[in-house]
């Protein structure tokens, strides 16, 4: 290899001459050693001795690499951290985090970081099996939940108790955030999963079916401009809503769902740009930008049982456990099924599960339906909770989350999209006190980026996914 | 709607196709070579348009003339599509290439870019203030000549003039010079151009830094045309990534067709049913193509077929 | 099932948790002196952040001031609650500043959405909310602690079609809103009584954000009208003004209160010129008694006061005054429900106007003013009944 690239003019050069066979830099070395793994594995040379024998210059050797790259990472993060910028001087941020003290603080922890990782042979080592040390135990709790389903049985109820019980040591504004954030996007989560991590459908507009759920209880509770024809008791909404929700479903999926991948994610999109519009145009129908006030709260009138749910969410908190214990169920019992199975054939390759007789729109729809009137649940109950709904509840923004939620969590997998949608949902209300308010998304996107890059099979990924990515890695 | 109606919306209509047409083409680029939407283009066009501001507040004298304007609006291109290429190719560094390395699945980038995205923007909110910000005067906007009697003005017909030229000049690039073919190669089998000599890690780098230019000037033109603000960024990309996807994605002259088309719907969409329509019309139009032709109008040729 | 369940465990469950609402003890301050804590709802992040911050802004600068004044029996902070100006992040903002016991009065929610969709809470609470949102149906939604310091849409509508219809004798006027909330509410209210006076209204709506305004400023001139009204933010009406100037056209506009912000006149240049602004308030970087604020606030944040921001700081004034008029740190009432009894009974005058409330929280009194954009400048013209009466 060293030979025949031995100056590094032909590395810069090389681009501009296509047709020369003369094998290169990382990809085709890479290739080269795939191919060589078939029948044996060569001893691999440390990165610094590749880069030793490839003859770079000094500071394009992995170590200075590293300590460039880690500077990088500190003065970004004293932008991260500095001024808020003025509305009259557009540089003053920069100049004041440039001119400061905070930057230079930054670096030298950057630059002391690296020497501890470069040098500092000997704690390192210690850091890193004491890591391992500690992450054994954690490391155990996976295979050992695998094999035992009476532990994971324990492990849920324990779990359930905690979201039933702990929400009472919570003050209300903890909770509200838990119901308006939490329950109602990990509920949203749960049906985008069986679009995107069971059926493999790319949908970018899924809240729209949170929004049509919603305006369907505004609609049956006689609050929206158009009247139904007769006012249904609120509890009852939630059925209605779902299969308001489910012939949408079906109606948007009937014509789109032939299109692949990244087709069927703008025309998704579009459909809730579309959705969005008419909430925010059709004044006579929606009741346009000004929204809807006015949607009763809950109730249950059932000879001796009578409940009203009321301004306090740890109601609306509790009723959501509930449905959602329902839907995971539900859908556990799905997905272990002959539905489930072919999603999974056709989520890997369609081509071939239609070749074996699959009716692939007909399992897609279904995918498609059942999402769909999960989150009209969602609606329902929001529309009820806060009782006040307009347009811009319903952003294309939120699609763009719910999707980034699933994944995060690990897609396919029920634990990690609920621990996922809860974590992602919380997190710019939990940062509400720790960092700059008006700075919570952006750490937001970063978690984002750096969560993608260091697992991208999210947090808790489903154990077929968790092969498919180890497979993947080692090629 | 009367001739006379029609004929006046014909340039806005253009000059927004235009527009579109540039941004669309750093989204196709971008998934010719990668397979990826790189949902945080918009931001390139953002900061793109910010880089221009800055330089610009700082030079420009108060109300410029003649030959100083010609030269302000290169020293806007030329600065606008620095930051953005420089951003496209800092974005590729940091969120995409760590994941190609790994071989993440293409949803992984995705979320990848909506993270970028969300960082990029709320941190140019952050550090120049989060009001929209008007670019300085640069020239003065009148009327130059009239088009069958519809009358042009000088942004409208710089918008269409740059982007002519940059659509020109990349189709020139990608079909003649080896950096093209290059490009070509990776987008039709990564594998195969590999190990035929290409250095795919750079031949991407590349095409984000092209992608960015385009996007950077655009946010330029962008804000030329209306204003700077750091969320200025995600409708017009959002347009975008539909009008690459009606041209059929990966496939340059589709998205030009495709910028140019959805630009036209648009605008043409005020007079006919009302500008609260804008979005509805042309996603119509999407949906409607896309049932007829999955792969949009000219077909993803540029990349595999998916 | 399992709802029926919930409900068991929710009648539990209430029981336990009761009543946690305790007397509204106040928090006491190094120096034995009681801290109350004004809060501020409004946008901080998203699309309209930059309004939010304009009040928070005025919010904060008050609170700063009355402290160090330093004739108060008690402290004064502050607190935020960002609800992105959007009605699903206002539950949670609202509560926010509701469980937080030493806030004893609250400005905002900015925004008429937001508002809507926190008013249960904060009626429920008790806690005194003194809101710039102007859609006229608000008061009649049974928010008890809800109170309006701005007029409403109603008297501002009015008071563009008024000076339209008396002063320009205009024929046929264009209506244009934002498709936001606030631009939609004040649309009907100059749709209704435009049509009342005989005179020909074509309506269209043009969503904040839109990418070229050259369409539309077309449509406007191909329309006919001899008049145009826009009823949105100044950063919408500013990219909007350019286009109506590059397309030709040249008769009188008229622009709501969300337009009347010196950036309006920063972003829009030179195509500023002519409009026609109105506002309830009196713009805090001109007006005489304003003039020492405007220089505070500039000290304060590198940058001139915004829209809203002299409101914001007579708002968090206003509650202030109330506090201390209520005896706070002198063994006075200082619970949320005395506060909003006397805010809503206060008569107190600010830099921009003279506060006073109806039974229902609506502001009581009006007085639009109309400005114009002249020499890169807004100038006041005067109060429009009075401007209509002396043509």
């Amino acid at each position: 290899m060293s030979t025949l690239n031995d100056t590094s003019a032909v590395t810069a050069v090389q681009v501009a001459h296509l047709p020369v066979s003369t094998a290169s830099t990382a990809s085709t070395a890479s290739t080269a050693s795939t191919a060589s793994t078939v029948s044996f594995r060569p001893a691999r040379p440390s990165a610094e001795a590749l880069a030793a024998l490839r003859g770079h210059r000094w500071y394009e050797r992995p170590r200075w690499r590293r300590l460039c790259a880690l500077t990088a990472v500190g003065v970004l993060l004293a932008v991260m951290t500095g001024e808020q910028g003025s509305g009259a001087d557009l540089l003053f941020s920069l100049r004041t985090t440039f001119t400061g003290t905070a930057l230079w603080a930054w670096i030298a922890a950057a630059v002391a970081l690296w020497a501890i990782a470069e040098f500092g042979a000997v704690p390192r080592r210690a850091v890193a099996s004491g890591a391992r040390a500690a992450a054994a135990p954690l490391a155990r709790i996976r295979p050992a939940l695998d094999s035992s389903p009476r532990l994971r049985v324990a492990l849920v109820v324990a779990g359930l108790a905690a979201a039933v019980l702990l929400p009472l040591l919570f003050d209300r504004s903890t909770n509200q955030v838990l119901v308006d954030w939490v329950g109602i996007y990990v509920l949203l989560a749960l049906g985008l999963n069986v679009v995107i991590g069971w059926a493999g459908l790319l949908d970018l507009g899924f809240v729209a079916f949170f929004a049509i759920g919603s305006y369907s209880t505004a609609f049956w509770s006689g609050q929206l401009p158009v009247k139904p024809p007769f006012e249904l008791n609120p509890f009852l909404s939630i059925p209605v809503a779902m299969v308001t929700c489910l012939l949408a479903g079906i109606l948007l999926g009937a014509p789109t769902l032939r299109l692949r991948g990244d087709y069927l994610a703008i025309v998704t999109l579009g459909f809730h740009e579309i959705i969005y519009l008419i909430a925010k145009n059709a004044e006579s129908v929606t009741g346009g930008s000004l929204g809807v006030f006015g949607i009763p709260h809950f109730s249950v009138d059932l000879g001796p049982l009578q409940y009203r749910w009321g301004l306090d969410p740890l109601d609306y908190l509790w009723l959501l456990i509930g449905l959602i214990t329902v839907l995971v169920l539900l859908f556990r019992k799905l997905v272990r099924s002959k539905i489930g199975r072919t999603w999974e054939a056709i989520r890997e390759d369609e081509v071939a599960a239609a070749a074996h007789g699959v009716d692939t729109v007909k399992y897609k729809l279904m995918a498609f339906a059942i999402g769909a009137s999960t989150s009209g649940v969602a609606g329902a109950v929001y529309a009820s909770k806060v009782g006040f709904i307009n347009p811009e509840n319903f952003p294309l923004l939120y699609s763009v989350l719910v999707l980034a939620y699933v994944i995060f969590g690990g897609m396919g997998s029920i634990p990690g999209v609920l621990l996922g949608a809860a974590l992602l949902a919380y997190l710019p209300h939990g940062l509400k006190d720790v960092v700059d308010q008006k700075d919570r998304f952006m750490y937001l996107g970063a978690l984002l980026v750096v969560m993608m890059i260091y697992r991208p099979q999210g947090l808790l990924p489903a154990r077929r996914r968790r092969r498919t990515v180890r497979t993947r890695e080692a090629s | 709607m009367t001739l006379l109606e029609f004929r006046d919306y014909l340039v806005p209509g253009l000059a927004l196709g235009a527009l579109y047409s540039v941004i669309a083409i750093g989204y196709t680029l971008v998934y010719g070579v990668l397979k990826l939407i790189n949902f945080a283009h918009s931001e390139v066009f953002m900061l793109g348009g910010f880089g221009a501001l800055i330089v610009l507040t700082e030079v420009a004298p108060g109300h410029p003339s003649g030959l100083v304007s010609v030269l302000l609006v290169l020293l806007g291109l030329v600065v606008s599509g620095l930051v953005g290429a420089g951003t496209a190719f800092g974005l590729e560094k940091v969120a995409y290439r760590p994941l190609r390395k790994r071989n993440a699945p293409a949803l992984i980038f995705l979320i990848s870019a909506i993270g970028a995205s969300f960082f990029l923007y709320n941190l140019a909110g952050k550090l120049f203030g989060r009001d929209p910000k008007a670019m300085p005067a640069l020239f003065d906007n009148g009327v130059l000549f009239h088009v069958l009697g519809a009358p042009v003005d000088v942004v409208k017909l710089l918008l269409i003039v740059a982007a002519l030229a940059m659509i020109v000049g990349l189709d020139l690039l990608v079909r003649r010079t080896k950096l093209g073919s290059a490009i070509r190669a990776v987008a039709q089998d990564p594998e195969a151009a590999g190990l035929m000599g290409v250095d795919i890690d750079r031949i991407v780098s590349r095409t984000f830094v092209i992608g960015g230019v385009l996007g950077g000037i655009a946010g330029f033109l962008f804000g030329l045309n209306s204003q700077v603000s750091f969320t200025m960024g995600f409708i017009p990309g959002i347009t975008a990534f539909a009008a690459a996807v009606l041209g059929g994605i990966g496939n340059l002259r589709g998205a030009m067709l495709g910028g140019m088309l959805l630009g036209l719907v648009e605008t043409y969409n005020v007079p006919l049913f009302g500008e609260e329509w804008r979005y509805v019309a042309a996603f119509a139009v999407l949906v409607l193509v896309l049932m007829f032709r999955p792969t949009g109008i000219l077909g993803a040729k540029l990349g595999r077929t998916a | 099932m399992v709802s029926m369940c919930a409900a068991l465990v929710v009648t539990g469950a209430t029981a336990l948790t009761g009543c946690n609402k305790d007397d509204g003890a106040a928090r006491v301050g190094s120096d034995g002196k009681p801290i109350y804590k004004i809060g501020f709802q409004g946008p901080l992040t998203g699309e309209s952040s930059a309004i939010g911050v304009n009040m928070e802004n005025g919010v904060k600068l008050a609170v700063k001031q009355a402290n160090a004044r330093g004739d108060l029996a008690f402290h004064v902070e502050y607190a935020a609650s960002d609800d992105a100006g959007s009605p699903d992040q206002s539950p949670a903002a609202a509560q926010k500043l509701i469980d937080d016991e030493s806030v004893v009065g609250l400005v905002g929610p900015a925004f008429s959405g937001a508002a809507k969709a926190s008013g249960r809470l904060y009626s429920e609470a008790g806690l005194v909310s003194v809101s710039h949102a102007s859609n006229p149906g608000l008061p009649e939604l049974g928010f008890r602690s809800f109170v309006r310091s701005v007029p409403n849409d109603n008297a501002q509508g009015g008071a563009m079609v008024t000076y339209f219809t008396r002063q320009l004798k205009t024929k046929k006027v264009y209506v244009v809103d934002d498709k936001s909330e606030y631009g939609v509410g004040l649309s009907k209210v100059a749709e209704k009584q435009l049509k009342e006076a005989g005179v020909e209204v074509v309506k269209a709506g043009v969503p904040a954000k839109t990418p070229d305004y050259t369409a539309a400023a077309t449509a406007v001139k191909h329309s006919g009208a001899d008049a145009l009204i826009y009823n949105g933010l100044y950063s919408d009406a500013a990219p909007f003004a350019k286009k109506l100037k590059d397309v030709g056209f040249d008769k009188p506009k008229i622009a709501s209160d969300g337009t009347y912000d010196k950036k309006f006149t920063e972003l829009a240049g030179d195509a500023a010129e002519g409009w026609l602004l109105t506002c309830q308030c009196l713009d805090a970087n001109v007006d005489p008694g304003t003039k020492q604020f405007a220089e505070d606030y500039k000290t304060e944040y590198k940058a001139p006061p915004g829209l809203y921001s002299a409101e914001s700081y007579d708002a968090t004034n206003l509650i202030i005054e109330q506090i201390k008029a209520l005896g706070g740190g002198d063994g006075g009432d200082v619970r949320r429900e005395a506060v909003l009894e006397k805010v809503k009974k206060a008569d107190y005058k600010g830099l921009t106007r003279q506060f006073s409330f109806k039974e229902n929280g609506e502001f009581a009194g009006n007085g639009i003013y109309l400005s114009e954009v002249k020499g890169g400048r807004i100038t006041l013209k005067g109060n429009v009944d009075t401007l209509v009466s002396a043509g």
